[in-house]
C-alpha cells in the first residue's frame, strides 16, 4: 500500500485552515483564565449555535454556486413566528417549531425558484428577499420583541448541559443536524449534484442532472436549517426582535467569514458544512477570548481578509498556470495531493 | 495536643473575624469618603442617594389599558412602574455583609457611544472609591453578544453583576441567569420589563416617565394650555421609546386637553433625518404646529432647530430628553427651550453605590431613581461642563 506523504507546506495549511485556526484559538486559551472550564465551552458552543445554522445554509448554497443572503432574516423570522404562535397564539412549541420550520421551506422553494426558473441571480433574489421578510415580521409583530413569558421549562432544557457533557442540548441538536447535511451532501446522489451543479452547471446538465431543482433544493436546505435554528434560538435566548444581527457583528457576516475560512469556493462545487461549523467554533472561542466587540471584529476581519486575499491568490496562480502550462498544472496538482 | 488545637482554632475564627470586621469598618468609611468627595464633571455629588416612588394602584389589567387612547395616564401604568408580583420573586444571594473593599463587579453596558464611555468612566471612578474593582464588557448594541458577555461573566464568577439590559422583554431572562448562577445582579439605567424584577436584586436608573413629565408640564406653561404638539420618538420598542414619547403625551392629554398631539415620528438618531421629518411637519401643519418634543438633545435637537431656522418658525417650541454638550448649547442660543436633566455619571454613580451599600450589609431599596431637574437658559450655566 502506497503511503500518502504529507508535506506541511502553505497549501496543507490554507486546506486545513479551519483546524489550524481551532487549534491557534484552543492554546490562546491556556493562557486565558477560566477558558476551559465546562461553563465557558457550555456557554460559547450554545451562543455560537445560531451561526452555525446559518453557516450550514450558507455553505450549501455556496456549494451550489450562489448566495443566500436571507439566512439571517429567515432565523429570525423562524424565531419570531415560534414566540409568537406559542406565546399568544398558545400553540404547543413542537407546532410552533413546526410552523416556523415549515414557513423556512416556503420562502427556501421561493428563492429557488426566482433564481433558477427565471434566472434571476440569487444575490439579487436573496437581497429582495429579505425586505419581504423583514416586512412579514413588522407586520406581525408590529416591531415588538416577543419573548417565551415565563414558561421557562423548554428554555431551560435546551440550555443544559447533556449527561457529562459540556455541551448544552441546542448545541447537540445543532450539531446533529450539520452532520446529517453533511452525510446528505457527501454521500447521496442528490448532495453529490449539489456539488456537480456548483462546479459547472453546463457539465452537470450534460450529464443529466436536474439543475434546476437540485438548486432549488440547496435552498429549500438552507431556509429551512435556519428557520428551524432560528426557532429554536429563540427559545433558547428566551426572546426574539427583528432588529436581530443588525447591530454589533452580524451573524450573516459570522456565517460567511466561517465558509469562507472552511474552504467553500466562492465560485461554488466545493466545500464542506462541517468544515465551516470548526470554524465557526473557532470564531465562538475566538470570540471569548476578547471583551470588547470592537476587538472582535478586527481580529474575525484580519483573518478574513487573509483567507480572501490567500484564495484570491491562489485562484490566479492557477487559472495562470491552466491557461498557460495545462500539464504543468496537473503535475502541481498530483504534487499536492489535489489531483 | 487537643487542647492546642482547639485554641489554635479559636484564635484563627477571631482572626478571621477581626479582618472582616476590618474590612467592613474600612469599607464603610471608604464610602462615606467617596459619597462625600465624589463629584460629576459638572459638580454635582455622583453618590448621591436615590429616589424612591410609591407605585400607584393600576386600574384595570394590561390588557384593559391597552385599550386606553395613549394621551390617558393610566394607559402607562405596566410601562411607567414597576408593578411587579413579589411573591414569585427568586431566591437572591445574601450580602456576605463583609464589606465592598476588594469586590469585583462586571458592568456590561448596551453600546458603544458617547454616553456610554461617561457612564463607564464614572462606574470605574466610583468602584476604585469605595474600594471596589471592575471590569466593562461593550456588546456594541447586539442582542446576542450581550447574552454572550453575559455568559462570560457569569463564568469569571465576580462578586456583582450590573448590567444595562438592551431590550426590556429580554432582561429577565438575562437576569434570571445570573441569578440562577448565584451571582447578585443589579440592573441599571434602562427599565427592564416589570417580571425581570424577579431576579433583579435591585434596579438603579433615571425616572424617565418623571422627568418628562415634569418637562411636558413646563412645556404645556409655555403654550398657554393650547397649541399643537409633534413628537420624535426614541429607538421603537425600548422603554425610552414609551417614556419620552407617551409620558409627556398622556400628561398633556390629562392636564392641558385642549393642546392638539399631531404626529408621532421615528427617525432615528441623525439630524438629516429628523431635519427632513420637521420640515414635512411644517409644511403640512403650518401654524398649528407649536412645539416639538424630541427623545435625545443632541443630534435630534440639532436637525430639529436646523429644521425651524431654515423654515423661519423661531416661535415653535422644542423640548429634549437630556442633557448633552449639545444640548446645552443648543438651550445658550436659544434653539431649545429645555431639557431635562439626566445625570449620566450620577446614573452610574447611583449603581455603584448600591451594589457598595449591598456589600457593606446595608438594606437597600429594590428600584430607585437618580435626581433630575429642568435645565432652561435660565440655569444651564450650573450645569456645565456637561458630562457627555
Amino acid at each position: 500500500m502506497m503511503k500518502r506523504k504529507i508535506r506541511f507546506n502553505l497549501n496543507f495549511i490554507n486546506t486545513y485552515r479551519c483546524f489550524f485556526f481551532l487549534a491557534i484559538i484552543l492554546f490562546c486559551g491556556l493562557f486565558t483564565k477560566k477558558f476551559f472550564t465546562a461553563f465557558n465551552i457550555r456557554a460559547v458552543t450554545g451562543n455560537t449555535s445560531l451561526v452555525m445554522w446559518l453557516g450550514m445554509g450558507f455553505t450549501t448554497c455556496m456549494i451550489a454556486g450562489h448566495m443566500d443572503l436571507t439566512a439571517m432574516h429567515m432565523s429570525t423570522m423562524g424565531a419570531l413566528l415560534c414566540l409568537g404562535l406559542h406565546s399568544q397564539s398558545g400553540l404547543p412549541w413542537a407546532l410552533a417549531i413546526l410552523v416556523a420550520t415549515l414557513s423556512g421551506v416556503a420562502i427556501g422553494l421561493i428563492n429557488g425558484t426566482l433564481a433558477t426558473k427565471f434566472e434571476i441571480p440569487s444575490f439579487i433574489v436573496t437581497l429582495g428577499m429579505q425586505f419581504v421578510l423583514k416586512g412579514l415580521m413588522y407586520i406581525y409583530t408590529g416591531g415588538a420583541e416577543l419573548s417565551i413569558g415565563r414558561d421557562y421549562a423548554f428554555n431551560e432544557l435546551l440550555n443544559s448541559a447533556v449527561g457529562p457533557l459540556p455541551f448544552s442540548l441546542y448545541f447537540i441538536i445543532t450539531t446533529v443536524a450539520i452532520f446529517l447535511v453533511w452525510i446528505f451532501l457527501r454521500f447521496t446522489r442528490t448532495g453529490r449534484n449539489i456539488y456537480m451543479v456548483g462546479g459547472n452547471v453546463e457539465t452537470a446538465w450534460l450529464a443529466g442532472i436536474k439543475s434546476r431543482s437540485v438548486t432549488t433544493l440547496a435552498f429549500v436546505i438552507s431556509s429551512t436549517g435556519c428557520a428551524l435554528g432560528g426557532a429554536l434560538n429563540g427559545i433558547y435566548s428566551g426572546a426574539a426582535s427583528i432588529t436581530m444581527g443588525e447591530k454589533g457583528i452580524s451573524p450573516l457576516m459570522i456565517a460567511l467569514t466561517a465558509t469562507i475560512i472552511g474552504g467553500t469556493s466562492l465560485s461554488g462545487g466545493k466545500g464542506s458544512v462541517i468544515w465551516t461549523w470548526v470554524s465557526l467554533i473557532a470564531i465562538g472561542f475566538l470570540k471569548s477570548l476578547f471583551k470588547k466587540t470592537e476587538q472582535q471584529v478586527l481580529v474575525i476581519a484580519a483573518i478574513l481578509i487573509v483567507c480572501i486575499v490567500y484564495e484570491t491568490l491562489a485562484q490566479y496562480r492557477r487559472s495562470k498556470v491552466v491557461g498557460t502550462r495545462p500539464n504543468l498544472h496537473n503535475e502541481h496538482m498530483r504534487e499536492i495531493g489535489k489531483a | 495536643m487537643k487542647k492546642i488545637l482547639g485554641i489554635l482554632l479559636v484564635m484563627a475564627v477571631l482572626l478571621c473575624n477581626v479582618a472582616l470586621a476590618s474590612n467592613l469598618d474600612d469599607s464603610k468609611a471608604m464610602f462615606d469618603e467617596a459619597v462625600a468627595t465624589l463629584m460629576t464633571t459638572d459638580n454635582h455629588p455622583m453618590l448621591a442617594p436615590g429616589v424612591t416612588f410609591d407605585v400607584p394602584e393600576a386600574v384595570g389589567t394590561y390588557e384593559e389599558l391597552e385599550k386606553l387612547e395613549d394621551t390617558n395616564p393610566d394607559k402607562w401604568h405596566y410601562y411607567e412602574y414597576l408593578d411587579w408580583d413579589t411573591s414569585a420573586d427568586a431566591t437572591f444571594p445574601e450580602s456576605p455583609a463583609d464589606g465592598a473593599k476588594g469586590k469585583h463587579v462586571i458592568c456590561i453596558v448596551h453600546g458603544a457611544h458617547a454616553w456610554t464611555t461617561c457612564y463607564s468612566e464614572a462606574f470605574q471612578a466610583a468602584c476604585e472609591a469605595v474600594g471596589m474593582t471592575c471590569d466593562i464588557y461593550d456588546p456594541n448594541w447586539d442582542q446576542s453578544t450581550q447574552d454572550g458577555y453575559i455568559d462570560q461573566a457569569i463564568n469569571e464568577q465576580p462578586d456583582a453583576i450590573v448590567l444595562i439590559p438592551l431590550s426590556a422583554d429580554h432582561a429577565a431572562q438575562q437576569f434570571k441567569k445570573i441569578t440562577d448562577a448565584g451571582i447578585p445582579a443589579f440592573c441599571s439605567n434602562t427599565l427592564p420589563e416589570a417580571s425581570a424584577m424577579n431576579f433583579i436584586r435591585a434596579y438603579t436608573g433615571p425616572n424617565d416617565w418623571y422627568q418628562m413629565r415634569v418637562l411636558a408640564n413646563q412645556l404645556g406653561e409655555d403654550l398657554g394650555g393650547k397649541g399643537g404638539v409633534a413628537y420624535i420618538t426614541h429607538n421603537v420598542g425600548g422603554s425610552p421609546y414609551y417614556a419620552r414619547c407617551f409620558g409627556p403625551m398622556s400628561e398633556l392629554g390629562s392636564k392641558y386637553p385642549e393642546i392638539e398631539h399631531l404626529d408621532i415620528q421615528s427617525p432615528g438618531f441623525e439630524a438629516s433625518a429628523v431635519k427632513q421629518v420637521v420640515s414635512d411637519w411644517i409644511t403640512k401643519y403650518g401654524d398649528k404646529l407649536n412645539a416639538i418634543v424630541l427623545a435625545d438633545d443632541s443630534d435630534q435637537a440639532i436637525g430639529a432647530a436646523e429644521a425651524c431656522k431654515a423654515a423661519g418658525r423661531d416661535d415653535i417650541i422644542i423640548v429634549a430628553a437630556g442633557i448633552s454638550k449639545q444640548g446645552a448649547e443648543l438651550i445658550q442660543s436659544g434653539d431649545l427651550s429645555a431639557c431635562s436633566y439626566q445625570s449620566c455619571q450620577g446614573d452610574a454613580g447611583l449603581a455603584v453605590r448600591t451594589v457598595a451599600e449591598f456589600f457593606n450589609g446595608e438594606d437597600i431599596a429594590r428600584v430607585s431613581f437618580i435626581g433630575t431637574d429642568i435645565i432652561n437658559a435660565e440655569n444651564v450655566e450650573s450645569f456645565l461642563p456637561c458630562q457627555w
